[in-house]
């Protein structure tokens, strides 16, 4: 915590937004963005259904153009890597590949033999405990394995940021927590920043170090930032920790999904 | 409607040809129909020898094959290269938009006079008509294929590093429009029988021609044998296309 903190107060950073605006023909959906992000750091987004956060995550990586404002990312190349690389929120995996050849989609272009791609595209696939299955057809999966195949996809090509738009959503809560535990674990192991969309309040302090909570977007405003909060719990075993509740409380009242403590 | 099985079917559609040819057989034997004008079934594979015999049969069969295999080749190339590149380029798709729905509904038999006279009285006049029709199928299906393709694939292509024009269509358009794409392909093969009889009637050895010759003796039964000839290599084609398009697809479900 310490040293991710000294990290971004020593103005090292790998993706940067100032005062964006995103919309869609004429209509602007969000505005007023402003953000920083270090390496190594976890920043969740959250909001109501429909605020514009998957429309912010491709803003952010650069798959959308903004309607205004900036935004910059560390795109300076490495070997065998790519700056960045997302989990969509629907898996999106191509049905003519099999899952490993998925997984290899980042892969490609890097200059990697044709061994080294499938070498590594099977690790992630163990990660998410689908290292059995490289062969088969996307479609011979559930709906939560293609996810997973997804998240692995995006972890293959080791991405200095990673956009993660709701992973876990579509996940039974057994495989949603060993994926939430994997992901807790995978920071210490990569030196991925990662942005990750959630709709569940309780993920986000489990996950972040920093919260940004969208809204304000009633009556067809544009949405906006309305709070970003620095979870300041230790990373490890937070959801036995005994602040864990009143952060996730504090958010949910942010958000209006609670009343206002009384 | 009660369904029918799969054995029950077969047995009933062979009952039904074995049925219809009999009817044929008996009705010619009983002066019902005039044996000028219809062959005897029984006198088919008599005839049908005979020309194989003769080196005739092989002889129109693979010089039709060719005028064939060059005209639906070249219609498809031609008709899934612009069918995809209009589905791609917005500007390629509506600079000759009007040009398209100008030249497409006129029949390929209606390319015979230019035919003759930009190739003569050469193969390459037939496969040329042959490949109008093919190229058309071709070019509309391979076109709402690609055009159909969910843009969420591109955008994934996009976040992973495969954006550029030549990624997008090797590894997103033409493997996902692939399904309608072989459908064009597989029409396209059976729209090229269509026209190569009539396309080889001015004069061009093959099939039509020989066809042509047979009526003028009379030889109703030289007709049916190459009328078969014609079905059986349709089935034969369609058979092997139809392998070919079940492994190239072996990913959908
Ligand atoms: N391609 C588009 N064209 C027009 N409007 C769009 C488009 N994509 C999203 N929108 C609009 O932008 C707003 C934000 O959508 P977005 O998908 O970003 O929401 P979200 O916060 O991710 O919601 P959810 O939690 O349901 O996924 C919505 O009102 C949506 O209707
Ligand atoms: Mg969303």
């Amino acid at each position: 915590m310490d040293t991710l903190t000294a990290e971004r107060n020593a103005d090292a950073c790998v993706l940067k937004a100032h005062d964006l605006a995103l919309g869609f023909g004429g209509q602007r959906v969000l505005e007023h963005v402003d953000l920083r992000l270090a390496p190594r750091e976890f920043i969740a987004i959250v909001g109501a259904s429909g605020v514009g956060k998957s429309t912010l995550l491709r803003a952010l990586c650069g798959l959308l153009p903004a309607v205004a404002g900036e935004r910059w990312l560390d795109e300076s190349p490495r070997d065998g890597a790519r700056p960045w690389s997302m989990v969509f929120q629907a898996p999106r995996l191509f049905p003519w590949r099999r899952i490993r050849a998925n997984v290899a989609l980042g892969l490609e272009g890097l200059g990697l033999s044709r061994e080294e791609r499938q070498r590594r595209a099977l690790a992630p696939l163990e990660l998410v405990g689908l290292g059995d299955m490289p062969e088969r057809f996307p479609s011979t999966l559930s709906g939560g394995q293609q996810q997973r195949v997804g998240i692995a996809r995006a972890l293959a090509v080791k991405p200095r940021v990673l956009f993660m738009d709701e992973p876990f959503s579509a996940l039974d809560a057994i495989t949603r927590r060993r994926l939430q535990n994997e992901l807790i674990d995978l920071r210490q192991r990569t030196e991925a920043a990662i942005v990750f969309v959630t709709h569940d309040i309780e993920e986000a302090v489990l996950l972040a170090d920093r919260v940004m909570v969208l809204g304000g977007h009633q009556g067809g405003a544009p949405a906006r930032v309305i709070d970003t909060l620095e979870i300041t719990l230790p990373t490890d075993n937070r959801r036995e920790h005994a602040d864990f509740g009143a952060q996730v409380h504090h958010l949910e009242t942010l958000i209006g999904a609670v009343p206002e403590a009384s | 409607m009660k369904s029918v099985s799969r054995s029950r079917r077969t047995g009933l559609g062979a009952l039904g040809l074995v049925a219809f040819v009999a009817l044929w057989e008996i009705s010619l034997r009983l002066g019902l129909l005039p044996g000028n004008l219809v062959p005897l079934p029984s006198a088919i594979p008599t005839v049908f020898w005979g020309e194989v015999v003769d080196g005739i049969w092989w002889e129109v069969v693979s010089s039709s094959l060719s005028h064939y295999s060059v005209g639906v080749a070249i219609g498809s190339l031609a008709g899934i290269a612009m069918g995809v590149a209009a589905a791609l380029l917005p500007v390629f798709d509506a600079l000759h938009a009007w040009l398209a729905r100008l030249l497409r509904p006129i029949p390929p038999l209606a390319w015979i006079p230019f035919a003759i006279i930009w190739f003569g009285i050469t193969p390459s006049a037939a496969a040329f008509i042959i490949s109008i029709g093919v190229f058309w199928i071709n070019y509309f299906a391979s076109y709402s294929a690609v055009r159909a393709v969910d843009p969420g694939y591109d955008e994934v292509a996009r976040a992973f590093g495969q954006g550029s024009l030549l990624a997008r269509l090797t590894k997103v358009s033409l493997p996902a429009a692939a399904p309608g794409i072989l459908g064009g392909l597989r029409a396209g093969l059976g729209q090229g029988w269509m026209t190569v009889v009539a396309a080889e009637l001015f004069g061009i050895p093959g099939i039509g021609q020989r066809m042509m010759e047979a009526s003028g003796l009379l030889a109703t039964d030289i007709v049916v044998v190459y009328m078969l000839t014609i079905a059986a290599l349709y089935a034969l084609f369609d058979l092997g296309f139809l392998h070919l398009q079940k492994r190239l697809l072996i990913w959908t479900p």
